[in-house]
């Protein structure tokens, strides 16, 4: 998914500027996906209708806010599931969680190695931009090339491994290829992607999974 | 036997991301097993100090999603064998929920009446558009 669509900063832009007509057309645009994203979770169609109509107010609310540049459908999406998850805390589906993990957990989170506080990583939100925004376009960068070359079993596999979280064994099984090949194709990755970010001169502290093998 | 969720999973629950079975299971084994909350708790405490992991920014910017056109040629059977073989794999696999929401929209667009359609989107507008701000 690429960036924000001329159509869609043009709708926005009219919103900002208090056109009704541009409102009714950003209904039109979107109301379909968010009422299936949400209606998929809880089943019900007259819940499902409300939380929209939710999220579409918490749009409007949030619109000074709204960074343009931002793909408005993902946008759309994070606000929808916001309010998805508070209408299934309220219904009490969705268990509340701790506020910390624990003293037989190792307490607060740690960051395994280097062996560093988490909290004691103090950067600003600009900071956290950057280095959010060096990652996106290191992982663009590969996942555009290889759909590019028709490498198709390579997106697969780091798919699996970085967004299921599968095992090597795991992706190997469901792919038909080795665990070798596997192993081989996520260090291609984690090299080439360490390269992109590295470049950048961010702290290697915050990208645990670049740095720890 | 209690199922056992990766990290990258947990995250996806965090997100409200994964897919509505998945979904359900997480909250099922979290009612049932308290340190499973420990563990989302201690995913919440990495984020909240702006660790990033791969598998977060991939599915948040959804890097390798289709887009709506490309979703729609899928609908129509319209790609060549290997991507059509690649976003079944990113829908029904991977279980990508923004592109299987878009997917059975696209599907409604086609089954469902008109009528009911612009009877929603009215009421969405008449109970929103109250809230633009006029210049």
């Amino acid at each position: 998914m690429a960036a924000t669509s001329d159509t869609d900063r043009i709708i926005v832009d009219r919103i900002r500027n208090g056109d009704s007509d541009a409102w009714g057309d950003l209904i039109s645009r979107y109301e379909g996906r968010l009422l299936a994203f949400v209606e998929s979770r809880i089943g019900r169609r007259a819940a499902s209708e409300d939380i929209v109509q939710e999220a579409f107010v918490g749009f409007l609310n949030s619109l000074p806010n709204f960074d343009g540049r931002r793909p408005l459908e993902s946008y759309l999406f994070s606000i929808c599931a916001y309010k998805l998850t508070d209408h299934m805390r309220r219904e009490g589906r969705r268990p509340a969680l701790p506020l910390s993990a624990g003293a037989d957990s190792g307490g607060e989170w740690q960051l395994a190695s280097p062996a560093r506080a988490a909290s004691s990583i103090v950067r600003s939100s600009e900071q956290k931009d950057l280095e959010e925004k060096a990652l996106i376009e290191a992982l663009r960068e590969q996942v555009d090339r290889w759909k590019e070359r028709g490498d198709w079993t390579k997106l697969q596999c780091n798919e699996l491994l970085f967004v299921r979280g599968w095992a090597n064994k795991r992706v190997a099984e469901a792919l038909g290829i080795s665990e070798q090949q596997v192993a081989n194709f996520k260090f291609d990755f984690l090299a080439r992607t360490r390269t992109l970010v590295g470049r950048q001169g961010l702290s290697e502290d915050v990208f645990p999974e670049l740095y720890d093998e | 036997m209690a199922k056992e969720f990766t990290e990258l999973e947990l995250e996806a629950y965090l997100d409200e991301a994964l897919a509505p079975g998945e979904m359900a299971a997480v909250e099922s084994e979290l009612r049932a097993n308290p340190k499973l909350g420990k563990r989302l708790a201690a995913i919440n405490g990495r984020r909240d100090a702006g660790v990033h992991t791969i598998g977060e920014i991939w599915r948040r910017h959804r890097v390798s999603c289709p887009n709506r056109e490309q979703l729609g040629s899928y609908l129509l059977e319209a790609l060549d064998t290997q991507q059509m073989d690649y976003y079944r794999f990113h829908i029904e696999e991977v279980g990508c929920r923004f592109c299987n929401a878009n997917l059975h929209d696209l599907r409604m667009q086609q089954e469902e009446k008109a009528e009911i359609t612009a009877t929603r989107r009215t009421k969405y507008f008449q109970s929103s558009a109250g809230y633009l701000r006029s210049k």
